[in-house]
This record gives C-alpha cells, sequence and structure tokens, in this order.
C-alpha cells in the first residue's frame, strides 16, 4: 500500500444540533482517485470544507503529507497543496477566463514565486490542457455550464494541488460532456500525478474511474472499499444504491 | 536600449496615458497661469481622494462610507502638528516637498488607524462594514470635539483649528504638494492593479470565499488595501486642509465621502481611469452648476448622480470597456 497523502483521523463537525461529519476516518493514498458518494445531506462537501479549510471541526484532526492543517486558514492549505472545485461553481464572473487560471497560478502553491508573465503562460498552458484556451479572452460570464466547471477545474489546476478536491464536477452535464470531463480529470491526473477526492452523483461515472470509493450516510462513513465491493455491500445499497444490479453493472462498465 | 522599448510600449496604453496627460495638463496649465492655483489645487484634490477611496471600494467592492474620517485625522493632525512642533512648521516652509514630509507622519498615523480598525471591521460583508466605517468617523468625530477645545480653549473654539499666519505656507507649495499627492495616489493605482496583489483584491470583489479558496490571503489584502486607501485620503485631507487655512470638524462630514463615491462611480469603479475621469467630470458638473444655478445646484447635481447610477451604474470607463475598438478589446487596455 503507498502512503497515505491524506489522512482524516475522527473528525466531526456539527451545525448547531445536527451532526454533520461523525467521528469520520479516511486515509487518501498518493496518486489514488477516492469517489467520496453518499446521499444528499450525507456530508461530502462538509467533509471537503474541513479538508480545504473552509470549515473548522469541532473534533478530529486532519494530516496532509504528515503535517497536521486542522483549522488552518483555507488560503493556507491552498498554498500548501490542496485545490479544490465547488459544487455550485464560483467563477470571477467580470474576469477572464485567462485571469481567472492566473488567479489559480498567482496564489496557489507558487504563490510569490511566479512573475504575472509567468503566471500568465502557466494558465494558458492549464487551459490548453482541459481545452479551454479557445475561450481565455472570454469573460467567465459568458461561458456554458459545463465550461464553467471545466473553468473551476482548470482554476483549481492551475494552483499545482498534490491532492485535488473534486466537488460534483459532473452534475447537470449531458452524457457527451461528462465523456469529455471524465476524459479531462484522468489525463490531467496522469499528466500532473495528481491524488484526487472526487464527490459524485453520476454513479456510472465515479464506480469507473475511482480506485476506491468511501460512503458517507449521515456524517458517518458506512462503507470503504474498491468499487465492486461497496456495490456490493447491502449497507450501501440500502443507504444510496437502491439497486444492486444495476450498481454492479455500472462496475462492470469498465 | 530592449527595456526602454518595452517601457515605452507599456506607457503608451490608454492608461498611463492618461495619467501622464493628466499630469502634464495640470503642469501646463500651472505653467500658463490658465487659472488659479486654488481652483488646480481643489481639482487635484478631488481626483485624489477619489483615487484614494478607489483602492479599497473600487478593487475590493468594500463601501468605505464613513472614509471621511482619514480626511479629519490627516488634517488634524497636519494642523496640531505645524501649530506645536515647531521643526514640522519649519519643515512645510520649505515648500511642496516639506509639506509632504510633514504630511507623511499625518497619513502614516491615520494608515496605523485603519489597520488596527481594518483587522476587525473588514470581518463585516456589505453594508454592515459601511456602518461600522461610519462609527469610526463618529467615534473619531466627538474625540476631535471633546479633546481639540481643551489643548488651546482660546484658540481652537468649537474644536476649530484655525492656524494663524506663522503657521501658513504659499499657495504655490500647496499647489505642488497636492500635486506630488495625486500622482502618487494614481501611480499607487495603476501599479496595484497591475500587481498580483491587485489581482487578489480584485477577485475578493467577484467571490471572497471563492478567492480565499483559492489561496488569496483575503483578511491581509483587505486590511492593506484599506490601510493604504487611507493613507493615501489623509494625505490629501491634510494637504487639503493647509491650503484652506486650517481644519474645522466639517473635515469628518460624511458628504466628504459622498463626494469621493459617486466620482468612482461616474467614472467606474474598480478601474484606474475611473476616478480621473470621474474626477473631471464632477469638478466640471459641481463648478458649472454653482456658477449658473447657485442655489439649486446640489438639487440639480443630486438629479444628474441618480441618474447616472439608475442608468450607467459601471460608470464612463465600465461602458468603454465593454466595447472593441479597431479589433482591441478595450476591457484589455483600459484599466
Amino acid at each position: 500500500m503507498p502512503e497515505a497523502i491524506l489522512t482524516v483521523e475522527n473528525v466531526t463537525k456539527r451545525f448547531g444540533g445536527l451532526v454533520a461529519l461523525n467521528k469520520v476516518n479516511i486515509d487518501v493514498y498518493d496518486g489514488e482517485i477516492l469517489g467520496l458518494i453518499g446521499p444528499n445531506g450525507a456530508g461530502k462537501t462538509t467533509l471537503f470544507n474541513v479538508i480545504s479549510g473552509v470549515y473548522k471541526p469541532e473534533g478530529g484532526k486532519v494530516y496532509f503529507e504528515g503535517v497536521e492543517i486542522t483549522g488552518k486558514p483555507a488560503h493556507q492549505i491552498t498554498r500548501m497543496g490542496i485545490a479544490r472545485t465547488h459544487q455550485i461553481v464560483k467563477p470571477f464572473n467580470d474576469m477572464t477566463v485567462l485571469e481567472n487560471t492566473m488567479i489559480g497560478v498567482l496564489f496557489g502553491r507558487l504563490a510569490g514565486k511566479v512573475s504575472m508573465s509567468e503566471a500568465r503562460e502557466k494558465a494558458m498552458k492549464v487551459l490548453e490542457l482541459v481545452g479551454l484556451d479557445g475561450k481565455a479572452s472570454e469573460l467567465a460570464s459568458k461561458l456554458t455550464l459545463h465550461e464553467k466547471r471545466i473553468l473551476e477545474l482548470a482554476r483549481a489546476l492551475a494552483a499545482e494541488p498534490k491532492l485535488l478536491l473534486l466537488d460534483e464536477v459532473l452534475a447537470g452535464l449531458n452524457p457527451k460532456e461528462i465523456e469529455e470531463s471524465l476524459k479531462i480529470i484522468k489525463e490531467t491526473k496522469e499528466a500532473k500525478q495528481l491524488t484526487v477526492i472526487m464527490v459524485e452523483h453520476v454513479m456510472h461515472a465515479v464506480m469507473n474511474i475511482a480506485d476506491r470509493i468511501v460512503v458517507l450516510h449521515y456524517g458517518e462513513k458506512i462503507a470503504e472499499g474498491k468499487p465492486v465491493e461497496v456495490a456490493n455491500d447491502i449497507k450501501v445499497v440500502e443507504a444510496y444504491l437502491g439497486d444492486r444490479d444495476l450498481a454492479l453493472k455500472f462496475v462492470k462498465v469498465k | 536600449m530592449s527595456s526602454f522599448s518595452e517601457l515605452k510600449a507599456r506607457l503608451l496604453k490608454p492608461t498611463p496615458l492618461l495619467i501622464i496627460l493628466l499630469i502634464a495638463a495640470v503642469a501646463v496649465a500651472r505653467l500658463l497661469n490658465l487659472t488659479t492655483l486654488d481652483t488646480m489645487t481643489i481639482f487635484m484634490y478631488f481626483i485624489a481622494i477619489a483615487a484614494s477611496l478607489n483602492l479599497i471600494m473600487g478593487f475590493t467592492g468594500y463601501v468605505s462610507f464613513g472614509h471621511c474620517v482619514f480626511l479629519g485625522i490627516g488634517a488634524y493632525i497636519y494642523a496640531l502638528m505645524v501649530y506645536y512642533v515647531p521643526w514640522a512648521n519649519a519643515l512645510q516652509k520649505t515648500g511642496g516637498l516639506g509639506i509632504i514630509a510633514v504630511a507623511l507622519i499625518a497619513a502614516v498615523i491615520a494608515a496605523l488607524v485603519a489597520a488596527a480598525v481594518g483587522l476587525a471591521v473588514l470581518r463585516l460583508r456589505g453594508a454592515f462594514f459601511a456602518i461600522a466605517t461610519i462609527g469610526l468617523d463618529f467615534a473619531v468625530l466627538y474625540i476631535v470635539m471633546g479633546t481639540v477645545p481643551f489643548i488651546n480653549p482660546e484658540q481652537f473654539y468649537g474644536a476649530q483649528v484655525i492656524l494663524p499666519s506663522r503657521c501658513l505656507v504659499s499657495k504655490t507649495s500647496t499647489f505642488t504638494a497636492m500635486f506630488i499627492t495625486m500622482a502618487l495616489v494614481l501611480a499607487t493605482n495603476y501599479l496595484v492593479r497591475k500587481s498580483r496583489f491587485g489581482m487578489g483584491l480584485v477577485a475578493i470583489n467577484e467571490d471572497e470565499d471563492a478567492a480565499e479558496v483559492m489561496g488569496v490571503p483575503t483578511a491581509k489584502y483587505k486590511t492593506l488595501a484599506f490601510t493604504l486607501s487611507a493613507f493615501f485620503t489623509a494625505l490629501a485631507g491634510a494637504v487639503f486642509y493647509l491650503n484652506g487655512g486650517g481644519v474645522s470638524p466639517e473635515a469628518f462630514d460624511l458628504a466628504h465621502t459622498v463626494d469621493m463615491i459617486v466620482m468612482i462611480v461616474i467614472g467606474g469603479l474598480g478601474t484606474v481611469s475611473g476616478p480621473i475621469v470621474g474626477g473631471i467630470v464632477y469638478y466640471w458638473l459641481y463648478d458649472t452648476l454653482l456658477v449658473h444655478y447657485p442655489g439649486v445646484n446640489l438639487i440639480i447635481l443630486g438629479i444628474i448622480v441618480g441618474l447616472i447610477i439608475l442608468f450607467a451604474p459601471e460608470g464612463v470607463v465600465g461602458i468603454l470597456r465593454r466595447y472593441e475598438f479597431k479589433g482591441v478589446k478595450l476591457r484589455e487596455v483600459l484599466e
């Protein structure tokens, strides 16, 4: 087993009386794609918010590359090498696609080490990688939802992260766009040697692309393992998948 | 050589060109005595305070409604310094640069106040931040009204610090000082806009949470922008009230902030050329209306400003930036 790049240890997050995460333990190994699934309200996005520093957990710890990052400000965590996308896209609408991506370069892992012109070049390379270079000088507000999702990905990649958190990048896309997005994710993951955690509801996609799956339900981890193991898990089927045969069919598409 | 042509290429863009043109125009007007020194000083003061507020309000979107507090702080500290500190008075008598040197002290103090307050207040968003800055303005106003008269009850009646003739300087000196102030704040606007810091500020304006997650140290950047903005506002305030011969609690009047906001909005929020264009238009309107329609001038001005905000909230530069000129997208060259 390779080394864990990220360790989530006993993390608990409450919102008033609601326990969004209850003593969750997850190890993420270097170089893998970890799928994070579960019904709405299971705590997936909350977990992302805890890892990326948006929320401070009430209990537990998060380690990234052996260093504790619990409760650090979000911008510091980004600079250490964790980048994320948002489920609800948050482009800087009045900036061009290129400028949006430049922010990622200028304030990511290379923060303070690149000049404006270098940042421009690097951002352009990222846009080429994800196939958005043709829209570089468009305002972000002019993009389609699919393109905005890709821009979220580009901005995250521009930070040159080691760990990438993808929050429902496939939601609301048509099958062709999903296919394209998956290809981009796979390619960039290889090219940049990334570790990826992806929250996803598009089951056939996540079952296909993930090396391992973690299932959250009401803030608790109810299953963990290879896609085929998870699809066979009775608890998971009851809580989320609903139909075991259908779930297994998704896995077999691989 | 290459660095020279590079510099030339950089300066030949619309925004730096506009700054250079403005500075040249003022210099020519001064040399040819086209108008009175006072008129020019006040005109430059308008542009300087608009450009100062632009650093926080234009770039980050935070409306610092009580921003006039820094005009007052700058003006009061300056006036009290030249009144009581012999070397400060001697220094300001040496001319424009001497005034700037003394005003810098006042500006640094205002900047420190801004930094301390900013750390606490910039956690607030939107209207709450605006209200907090108004609170700061009133707090400082009442501190001034409660302390200044007691420093010297005979001279500072009603907290007015009217400079005696031994503390006054020539109009030429205040002109030079305001000229330097305006050039400094415009250059700062341009450099900030072109820098990583400026990109971070604009990202904060667009979506603060997304900016933080992307690595922008939002709290630090906002405080820094607020501090810079306060610094230049105080610098301009110090020189302006010196030019007027003294300062009174009127300096803390929120109407001054309204002036600044209206100028930036007319010109274009968050742009570098906006405060220049807005300053010119606003000053011209203000002056024309005052001459031709005295008495109702402010009513007309108010209506015009209302119409602009209703129908062209992006301001002159903001609207221009939507268009292309000879195949060049103006938003790429016009900051």
